[in-house]
């Protein structure tokens, strides 16, 4: 009874990180963008 | 009553016949499934470009590539294997291609790793080694050839670990192909994990595997070792400071490196990466993996390599670590300091990778010990209990880490080269005559146009795509903060003609430009017109260029003085 309780809370959590997960993702990547015209383009930003 | 046909199996034979394709099999097919999901667009038409990942049409065999350029060769022999392949099939199907490898490669090296039988845990194993923070922020920071030297990794374990004498050395060889083609940072992490494996055994053994797993290694870095040593290139110390690992989650920076995350580069995340929720399950999911690792070393089957890729991925993190402290930073700078060959030390977050591989396994073991732990009940529910559990930890990385499917949510995304490019490269390639290529603006990065008000950073092209010496700007400009923080290059002609610049990037106007270029081996003159900074002039008013191409994309000056 313990194993199955476990197992349902665990696939329980996951389902909740997904969907909030998934849900960040498509918000944050539609208003990230990459640098465009810069003066010099840098290897990176730290 | 009809009559059985021997011959034909029976139902049972088929089932195990089936079994046995999957467990043969399965690990590559989720390799090849989980490479086509997070490649996504990147697998149509055209070239994926980003930071250091450049893939060229017609890319040549050039000197730079076979090792003998002028800087240190951190491309070969890689570059040259793309540029063999391109012979015989497009640049872009090349590329295609070799980032898939990396996940087929890598999915089933991990699954052979997991003792013992068990599909799910094999394949669980296989999906965390291709689905991480270490491989989503490399491939995000485009490097594909250290990838690839990552993908053979567990296939280098189990030849280190099977080494019994002379009779298994082309296992040890073959094992290192990919790392030999990766080159440079491949090679170093194969030898952090072949040699401890050979090391920790009883030591006469231990002395005749790690000589066969030394001479293996030296062979597969012949290429580029060969003309490092040659070279006249050094290592700015300073470097160890801006390619630091730093926290890229809110949880700091032991719990990113935990995760398998830390990468210096902020832009080589995926999206969603830092939000809180995804961190902390990635922690959770990487102290499970850690805590399955543990069990498969005193309970579970034992795997012949455990201390060997234990002290690996110990030391791996502890070089990580190191970084991240001012004293530890000051141990690598004096180390590069002491001797440019300590130059790899710089970049700590590579060393994660055998902690990457210990976790996959780990996991598994984490899942054949729930398995194992209640599996001798007959019960219905706790069997749907295990395999519910087993689920989860399958597809754990791939929902903990959704920025990184369909190209990194979009990031990765093919383009073609303007038909420019391709008509200076044939314009410079089909002259006979000797002579370098400066290519301007003086800056290592350049963005590439990927639509409307859209680019992508990635290492100047044209490195890659002429047949003669390029003299660029191989200093690498990092923003940290409000700072800018620059790691000197390495190249010596870059470092004597880079006086010769302005701070836009573009050649002071002097009278005797074409003569101090000529004077350094410059025959041609490329300008990306679309990467000068705007308002720039072109200082080539005076005399000593002719224009051989004059486009609205790109200029290509001869020097004729």
């Amino acid at each position: 009874m313990v194993r199955i309780l476990v197992a349902c809370a665990v696939g329980a959590a996951l389902a909740v990180v997904a969907t909030l997960t998934v849900t960040t993702v498509a918000t944050t990547s539609a208003t990230s963008v990459e640098p465009v015209n810069e003066t010099l383009y840098n290897y990176g930003d730290r | 009553m009809p009559a059985t046909d021997p011959a034909r199996p029976s139902p049972r034979q088929r089932r195990a016949a089936f079994s046995c394709f999957l467990h043969r099999w399965g690990p590559a097919g989720i390799g090849l499934a989980a490479g086509a999901a997070v490649l996504g667009p990147a697998l149509g038409p055209g070239y994926v470009l980003r930071y250091d990942m450049v893939f060229v049409p017609n890319a040549p065999l050039s000197p730079a590539a076979l090792g003998w350029g002028d800087g240190f060769p951190r491309a070969v022999p890689s570059d040259a294997v793309a540029a063999l392949l391109g012979m015989v099939l497009p640049g872009d199907v090349v590329q295609t291609l070799l980032l898939l490898t990396v996940f087929v490669l890598g999915a089933a090296g991990a699954a052979r790793l997991v003792p013992g039988p068990g599909l799910a845990a094999r394949s669980a194993a296989a999906l965390a080694y291709v689905w991480n923070p270490f491989l989503a922020e490399r491939l995000l920071l485009g490097q594909w050839a250290l990838l690839l030297g990552y993908a053979g990794l567990p296939w280098v374990v189990a030849a280190a670990a099977r080494y019994r004498g002379p009779r298994d050395l082309p296992r040890v060889g073959a094992a290192l192909v990919p790392a030999a083609i990766g080159g440079f940072s491949s090679a170093v992490l194969s030898a952090l994990v072949a040699l401890p494996i050979a090391l920790l055994r009883p030591w006469r053994r231990a002395i005749a595997a790690s000589a066969a797993v030394l001479g293996c290694l030296a062979v597969a870095a012949l290429p580029w070792l060969v003309p490092a040593l040659a070279s006249a290139a050094t290592t700015d110390p300073a470097a160890v400071d801006v390619f630091a690992v730093r926290a890229d989650t809110p949880l700091g920076t032991v719990a990113s490196l935990l995760s398998l995350g830390g990468i210096w580069n902020a832009r080589a995340v995926p999206p969603g990466f830092a939000e809180p929720v995804g961190a902390v399950g990635r922690l959770v999911l990487s102290l499970v993996a850690l805590t399955g690792w543990g069990w498969l070393l005193r309970r579970g089957p034992q795997p012949g390599f455990q201390a060997g890729l234990t002290a690996a991925a110990a030391a791996g993190l502890l070089v990580a670590l190191a970084g991240t402290v001012e004293a530890g930073r000051g141990v690598l700078r004096a180390l590069i300091d002491l001797w440019p060959g300590f130059g790899p030390l710089r970049d700590g977050h590579l060393y994660l990778a055998p902690l990457a591989l210990l976790q996959a396994v780990g996991l598994a073991g984490a899942v054949q010990w729930w398995g194992q732990s209640g599996g001798r009940g007959t019960a219905r529910g706790s069997r749907a209990a295990t395999r519910l559990l087993a689920g989860c930890a399958l597809l754990a990385p791939v929902v903990l880490l959704p920025g990184l499917a369909w190209g990194a949510w979009g990031t990765l995304r093919p383009v073609d080269y303007p038909h420019e490019w391709v008509t200076v490269q044939r314009l410079v390639n089909e002259d006979p005559h000797e002579g370098a290529l400066l290519s301007l603006p003086w800056s290592a990065y350049r963005g590439f146009p990927t639509g409307k008000d859209a680019a992508t950073v990635v290492l100047d092209p044209a490195i890659k795509m002429v047949d003669r010496p390029v003299v660029w700007n191989d200093a690498l400009r990092v923003r940290d903060g409000e700072q800018l923080r620059v790691v000197a290059g390495e190249d010596p002609r870059a470092q004597r003609i880079a006086p010769l610049m302005g701070d836009d990037g573009l050649p002071r106007d002097t009278p005797d430009l074409a003569q101090r270029l000529a004077a350094e081996g410059v025959r041609y003159v490329l300008v990306d017109r679309t990467n000068v900074p705007e308002g720039s002039s072109l200082g080539f008013a005076h005399t000593g260029f002719t224009a051989v191409h004059d486009g609205p994309l790109l200029l290509l000056l001869k020097v004729t003085d």
